[in-house]
């Protein structure tokens, strides 16, 4: 069992808690003991590194050195967003001694722990989809997810900018398809599945939001996906809750299920329904329940 | 050695496309701009192509390859030829053909004249005294000053795909460039200016031109500078920037994001009030948490009182982005994946195209 510090982000806390749910469900049976982190913060979601960089840079800080005090050397995500982040963060951190310094001296200021630089991101995704987890998860995926045609839509920041996050080709991921073989479904490929599904816009630019995210869920259809993948719960927010939208703006109904890498693994992995929670979904996952006799 | 290339040519006379391949000669350090000249010299003279330094700094021959803008100038063929591969060229994205790989570059200096591109430091006579500027100072547009306006970042731009008008992050980096000049005088001008529509909140954070600038210049970085400099001047009516806001709200307060006041906080109350069906349809699955009782980290103390320690610290606005640039420009940009997508790009659902003359753009 590898044991790892697991910062849930803000919206697997609250309104996507299946995401949390089925991921807590699904990480002993991939050998993942996780260790929950409590007193930490939102990571700013490139948000505040845009409003105010240094308090970003803070913030992110804290959530590092709470991890560390763990005692584990890596800290687990499930969101595209924190993992650039607190990537970025971490970066920063570890290569500028004085910069650290005086970040650490502020956290100690405000009674929390300094950061020493012992502790490595990683996204779930990244942890289970080669070595020794993604064994694990081939065994653990035993129910299958025989016929499904799914569609990985990989969001932009596990990709993008590959310096600072680096796992896999940002042109050509694979991570993705390699865990749907190992759940035995068939991935389905398109172009925009790398793409941007508008989400940090989607309130102050809707219409610039829209005409992106409509480009993937157009292009996973067309392609004959029976649902949607992402490791990303902002990009599952605007996938599954924003097509009412895309409906009401071209008239296209896609009804497109949208789930999340753990809720997909967990479905083949013969999770109960309590984990996987797919009433708190918009758009209705029945069609894949249905087609796998779940 | 043996390079194939397929190219995609398109004739501006007759309004074709047409994907050709070719197959040269070349010597083993040949880049994919000299296997283009070999191609013009010796298999077909009408190849139309830009180039001018052939050594990265003039940025006239950006093109994609396989997809991915790149200057050909920059990328070596050896690995690709001997894995075998062909390569697909074909002209940037988000800008008009003019012909072959040749792309209208007016959509792109439009912009850049937009961002008014060129110092304003107050006065029309220098005078006799240099002004000297620190180093330090300089370090701030240290990567925007990097820039070669080659357009491989606006040729892969999410937001200017999905909107046109958008300044895009060649022009916003330029901007960039000079509102962090400590010589310029038009700062607050210029922050207004850029945090229009089409500005700096139009990005979608997609970081495709960090990811394909062949210099440095980290667009979305620069991007992310405005926005932090606008926040600290309180050029903040923005929608864009009230989100942002909002989210430092949240850290300082609850620690966690405010999610179901995020909209209201963002669009104004008599906006949201009309997103109240929306609203419902998402309270019913769980999405909208209710707002009572707060979510609160624990701890959430030490987040309060790092905002108020960190506000004297010296590294507001932009400064707290450029602090992080020093450790950072030592990671290595990764390879540019050389052999990504085998897909035409001009195929169905393909990425952002260039668009031929007359052509809708959306």
């Amino acid at each position: 069992m590898r044991t790892v510090a697991y910062y849930k982000g803000c919206l697997a806390s609250l309104s996507a808690k299946e995401l949390d749910t089925s991921t807590q469900a699904l990480a002993p049976k991939v050998g993942l003991e996780l260790i929950e982190l409590e007193a930490v913060t939102c990571c700013g979601a490139g948000d505040i590194h845009e409003a105010e960089p240094d308090y970003y840079l803070h913030l992110n800080a804290r959530i590092l050195a709470y991890a560390e005090a763990t005692g584990a050397d890596t800290l687990m995500t499930v969101c595209n967003v924190c993992t650039l982040n607190l990537r970025q963060a971490n970066h920063a951190l570890k290569g500028d001694a004085a910069l650290l310094e005086r970040v650490n001296d502020n956290l100690v200021t405000v009674g929390a722990p300094p950061y020493s630089g012992g502790v490595e991101v990683m996204h779930f995704l990244w942890l289970i989809s080669v070595g020794e987890g993604y064994e694990l998860l081939k065994g653990a995926a035993h129910k299958g997810l025989k016929g499904l045609k799914i569609a990985p839509f990989y969001g932009c920041q596990i990709l993008r900018p590959s310096k600072l996050l680096g796992f896999e080709d940002p042109d050509k991921p694979e991570s993705l398809e390699r865990i749907i073989a190992a759940c035995g479904g068939e991935a389905v490929d398109y172009p925009a599945k790398i793409k941007c599904c508008g989400f940090p816009i989607i309130q102050a630019r809707e219409d610039v939001a829209l005409a992106e995210l409509i480009q993937p869920i157009e292009q996973a259809k067309e392609a004959g996906a029976d649902v949607m993948v992402t490791p990303c719960p902002l990009c599952h927010l605007s996938l599954d809750a924003w097509q009412s939208k895309l409906r009401k703006q071209t008239g296209k109904d896609f009804q497109m299920p949208i789930l999340h890498l753990s809720q997909l693994i967990g479905v083949a992995a013969g999770l109960d329904a309590s984990e996987l929670k797919f009433k708190r979904h918009v758009v209705s996952v029945s069609a894949v329940t249905e087609k796998l006799a779940v | 050695m043996k390079v194939a290339l397929k190219i995609w040519r398109y004739d501006a006379v007759a309004g074709e496309r047409a994907l050709r391949e070719y197959e040269i000669d070349a010597p083993v350090e040949a880049t994919l701009l000299d296997c283009l000249d070999i191609v013009k010299d010796r298999v077909d003279g009408t190849l139309a192509y830009r180039k001018s330094c052939r050594m990265m700094i003039c940025g006239s021959c950006g093109m994609r390859m396989d997809g991915a803008a790149v200057l050909a100038c920059k990328v070596r063929m050896s690995e690709v030829a001997e894995a075998g591969h062909i390569p697909v060229i074909s002209a940037m994205g988000n800008m008009p053909i003019v012909k072959d790989l040749v792309v209208d570059m007016e959509p792109f200096w439009g912009k850049i004249r937009a961002v008014t591109p060129f110092l304003q430091p107050g006065y029309a006579d220098p005078g006799e005294k240099e002004n000297i500027v620190s180093q330090q100072r300089m370090d701030v547009i240290h990567k925007e000053s990097l820039c070669i306006m080659c357009g491989c970042c606006v040729s892969e731009c999410n937001s200017m795909e999905a909107d046109p008008d958008f300044l895009g992050p060649a022009a916003l980096a330029k901007g960039m460039r000079f509102v962090g000049d400590a010589r310029d005088q038009a700062t607050v001008e210029r922050l207004q200016e850029y945090s229009g529509e089409h500005g700096i909140w139009d990005c979608t954070r997609c970081y495709f031109c960090q990811e394909r600038c062949p210099k440095g210049v980290d667009p979305r970085d620069a991007i992310a500078k405005l926005g932090a400099e606008a926040v600290r001047a309180g050029i903040d009516s923005d929608m864009g920037a009230k989100h942002a806001k909002w989210f430092v709200t949240s850290a300082k307060t609850t620690g966690w994001l405010r999610e179901t006041e995020l909209v209201p906080k963002t669009q104004g109350i008599a906006k949201s009030m009309k997103e109240v069906k929306f609203a419902m349809g998402l309270l019913r699955h769980g999405k909208v948490p209710p707002p009572f009782p707060p979510h609160v980290a624990k701890h959430v103390e030490e987040a309060r009182a790092l905002y108020d320690l960190v506000k004297h610290d010296g590294a507001q606005g932009a400064a707290g982005i450029v602090q992080g640039e020093h450790a950072l420009s030592r990671l290595e940009h990764a390879e540019d994946g050389g052999a990504a997508a085998e897909r035409g790009p001009y195929g169905p659902g393909s990425f952002a195209e260039p668009y031929l003359p007359g052509e809708e753009t959306t």
